[in-house]
């Protein structure tokens, strides 16, 4: 391949050289079909080293046939519980395809919530919003509607509570994989450094040792957590139309924007 | 009040941001800055109409890259900044609530933000720790700026701690003084603000402690540090110069009557008033230049010419100029150092400074 190169270079010298000598002497038919031929030998010379790139690199990770709301609603579902746009693109990236991109899920919600508005409950499952203790839609989250409303709201400890239950998740399905891909690895690793007890250090994580610091941690959290997301949960039970029940009461500013 | 407007001119007075809070606490003297500030002017445009626009302004690489920091330390509800407080101040296992203000909508976040502090300062323990995205507010010369520490306020052992997320590195457990005061000049105003909401409530303002927390990427990875930083001083110089402004009275009864700064905007806002005047009607008020104005006030370059055309010593910064005193200016001194000058009497000691100073740079050059 190399050399195929070394000989096109030269000739790309000498066809410059020839450009200059003919436009010296003020032959301009001469000169343009140089100029045409100086062009071919570049574009092959372009075409070679490209060539030769792409044949060392790595082939190109094949474009996932599923649809963005499916690879995201497949993120989800490993997570099982609420989860920020950020962690759904790590995890997409580190188990997944790598083609998810965090601005492609900034309308999602928005999409959703205008599909079910249309035809309620047409769909198997729709992306929608964890709420908030003033039973808002909480900033940048996603949820599963087919979930447990308990599970889809959020009290002062459920941040907390859902980065620890991600983790484990992540751990054990990374336990499963016979050849743990070393993003995911990386993913963990990540998460388990705020984890106490879960890592070492910068020393990739053991999904084990993960998995049994973050319970560790939960068993402290989860019956306050339980007790306080029952209480939202019943109360948005209670006062929320089913839209609004998935994708959130409108906030005053909201509100002012619609009219 | 009516003092202040005329000195503005027809135009609204300018609001304040943290960051130009703070930069009042950098130079606490500057008699100007604090005349300028009291009555709003915009300074950045006066500048620019005097022709000398300050050198500084926003990178878009610096904000994305502080944006992009930011966001880590607070992905997954603080988890990072959760370890790093369990690390620094041994935070309980418990402690780890979490409220987003802004999920109420942005118009109400500065009520809500009240509503929270209110509660966590009566019930104490079994609140949130983290506070995201509050609305802190803080009334300067009468008028009311609206502060975000880009931070979370966080409660441990009762009392409310600001943090304060900056993307400049801390290697090896050094990170650049002039960054770190900046922060935590920056982190004062925000104390101060969560003391006068506290004080408002009707709480004890000292449950906002004097400790903030400063969260740097350590070394030359992303991997976040914090350390503790006492903004006591800094408080106590915000606190002087913000009084300095509600007692400006007694500035300008130093200010000549008819003087103005107003640029005279015509319909489409473009100054008018020929800067030769504006810099005359501002040469009017005395400033203290220092070169640390360089990186914090928007009238830094011209400050700087006007102290370089008095030859005034202010220039070499503020050791040297307090190690100068007595000496009127530059000359004086240069006279002093070349042995040109006799010394006045009480200017023995520097004249002798100033002579070794001389001697041993002509050692040097040689």
């Amino acid at each position: 391949m190399s050399e195929s190169l070394d000989a096109l270079e030269l000739r790309i010298a000498e066809l410059r050289a020839r450009v200059r000598r003919a436009v010296r002497e003020g032959d301009g038919g001469a000169a343009r079909t140089l100029r045409g031929e100086l062009r071919r030998a570049e574009k092959a010379w372009d075409a070679t080293v490209t060539a030769e790139e792409s044949a060392s690199a790595a082939p190109a990770p094949e474009p996932p046939l599923l649809p963005i709301r499916e690879q995201v609603h497949r993120a989800l579902a490993l997570l099982g519980v609420p989860a920020s746009a950020r962690l759904i693109v790590a995890v997409n990236d580190a188990f997944f395809s790598r083609a998810l991109r965090g601005s492609q899920l900034t309308s999602l919600r928005r999409d959703e919530e205008r599909s079910f508005r249309a035809s309620p409950y047409a769909r198997p499952y729709y992306l929608c919003a964890a709420l908030t203790d003033r039973l808002s839609p909480a900033r940048g989250l996603l949820a599963d509607s087919t979930w447990a409303s308990e599970r889809r709201v959020l009290g002062p400890l459920s941040p907390r509570v859902d980065f620890l239950v991600s983790a484990v998740r992540i751990a054990e399905h990374l336990a499963r994989l016979a050849e743990p891909p070393p993003g995911a690895l990386r993913l963990l690793t990540r998460m388990a450094q705020n984890i106490p007890g879960a890592a070492e250090g910068l020393a990739p994580a053991d999904p084990v040792t993960a998995i049994r610091a973050a319970w560790a941690e939960l068993e402290v959290h989860r019956a306050a957590d339980a007790e306080q997301r029952a209480e939202v949960a019943a109360r948005a039970g209670r006062q929320l139309s089913d839209v609004e029940g998935l994708f959130g009461a409108a906030t005053m500013s909201t509100l002012r924007g619609a009219c | 009040m009516n003092r202040l407007d005329a000195l503005r001119g027809p135009v609204s007075a300018r609001p304040h941001d943290a960051r130009a809070i703070a930069a009042l606490a950098a130079n606490p003297g500057c008699a100007r800055r604090a005349l300028l500030d009291a009555a709003g002017v915009d300074k950045d445009r006066t500048a620019r109409h005097l022709g000398v626009p300050a050198p500084f302004g926003r990178s878009q690489f610096a904000i994305t890259r502080g944006n992009a920091f930011e966001a880590l330390v607070k992905e997954n509800g603080c988890a990072g900044l959760l370890r790093l407080l369990r690390e620094l101040f041994g935070l309980a296992v418990e402690e780890v609530g979490y409220q987003d203000v802004e999920s109420v909508g942005a118009h109400l976040r500065h009520s809500h933000t009240r509503a929270l502090i209110d509660r966590a300062a009566r019930e104490g323990e079994g609140t949130a720790v983290f506070y995201d995205h509050p609305l802190l507010s803080l009334e300067i010369a009468g008028h009311t700026s609206y502060l975000e520490p880009d931070v979370v306020a966080f409660q441990l052992g009762g009392r409310f701690h600001i943090v304060e997320i900056k993307s400049f590195a801390v290697i090896d457990g050094q990170a650049a003084p002039d960054k770190v005061a900046a922060a935590a000049r920056q982190a004062a105003v925000y104390v101060l603000a969560l003391r006068t909401l506290l004080t408002d409530l009707g709480h004890d303002p000292r449950l906002a402690s004097h400790e903030a927390v400063l969260v740097c990427p350590e070394n030359f990875t992303n991997r976040p540090v914090a350390t503790s930083l006492d903004v006591r001083r800094q408080l106590a110089v915000l606190r002087r110069q913000l009084a300095r402004m509600t007692e400006v009275d007694r500035l300008l009864a130093e200010v000549p009557d008819g003087l103005t700064f107003d640029l005279a905007p015509d319909g489409d806002g473009v100054p008018t008033r020929p800067a030769r005047e504006l810099a005359e009607a501002l040469s009017r008020v005395p400033a203290r230049y220092a070169p640390d104005c360089l990186s914090t006030c928007d009238m830094c370059m011209f400050c700087r010419s006007e102290a370089r055309e008095c030859g005034s010593t202010d220039l070499l910064g503020r050791q040297v100029r307090d190690r100068l005193g007595g000496v009127s200016g530059m000359a004086e001194a240069l006279g002093m150092a070349e042995g040109v000058l006799t010394p006045a009497e009480g200017q023995e000691e520097i004249a002798l400074l100033l002579r070794t100073a001389e001697r041993l740079r002509q050692e040097c050059l040689r």
